[in-house]
């Protein structure tokens, strides 16, 4: 992929990943959730 | 070099995910009413906010874990609570490690700063001011209780109250007695 390619799909992806949190309700309270399980299993 | 060129494209995109979400959670939570699991809060400014008497913080043993906010700078996180001879008290650990400096900004903000703070317990707000207990025997009592309700549910042992002391004032981990302000 070409550079200024890749930077604009970056972009696209970076925008659908921030609306999709911010927008779609059960979305951010799943990440978080998988975050804690993460932390809590590896964080030691 | 065309395929190692794709593999790195495909390794920036893996990580340009995670770290947009984790930025896009941290930036629509900042002002949030309260704090989420992860992520600091705003200002608290939802449930009663309480003028009366000294309340009995006995009632904390049941709690997990309160929304402390500061008055300035203004956010919000979830944390520990003990109450400990009437008096009740927030931690906060790992306070000389390179994770606490970066993890624990609150703590350095309440001692170094006025330490005014609101703290919402099972949705009724209290205006307290953190008041940083570095030494003494008052710590007995907080590190037990600290121990018993967090650390599995035992009572702890004279050993480990005496360890847990001297992880505060070796300054492992800060204890703030949430202090009626002007008090």
């Amino acid at each position: 992929m070409k550079t200024k390619t890749y930077l604009i799909v970056c972009a696209a992806v970076s925008l659908v990943v921030s609306l999709t949190i911010l927008f779609v309700p059960a979305v951010s309270d799943t990440l978080e959730g998988a975050m804690l399980a993460f932390l809590a299993t590896y964080a030691r | 070099m065309n395929v190692l060129k794709i593999v790195l494209q495909v390794l920036g995109i893996l990580i340009l995910i995670p770290a947009v979400a984790i930025a896009t959670l941290r930036l629509d939570n900042q002002n949030a009413d309260g704090p989420s699991i992860l992520f600091p809060g705003g200002e608290l400014v939802s449930g009663e906010l309480y003028t009366g008497p000294e309340p009995d913080w006995s009632f904390t043993d049941d709690v997990q874990t309160v929304e402390l906010q500061l008055v300035d700078p203004l956010s919000s996180r979830l944390i520990f609570v003990m109450e400990s001879e009437g008096k009740v008290y927030v931690p906060s650990g790992y306070m000389r490690s390179t994770l606490g400096k970066i993890w624990k900004d609150w703590a350095f903000q309440a001692d170094e700063g006025n330490g005014l703070a609101v703290v919402r317990i099972d949705g009724t707000r209290y205006e307290r001011q953190l008041l940083r207990i570095k030494e003494g025997p008052v710590l007995d009592g907080i590190v037990a209780k600290m121990g018993s309700k967090y650390g599995g549910g035992a009572t702890a042992t004279p050993e480990a109250i005496q360890a847990g002391r001297a992880s505060v004032e070796a300054g492992d981990i800060w204890i703030f007695e949430m202090a009626p302000r002007g008090g």
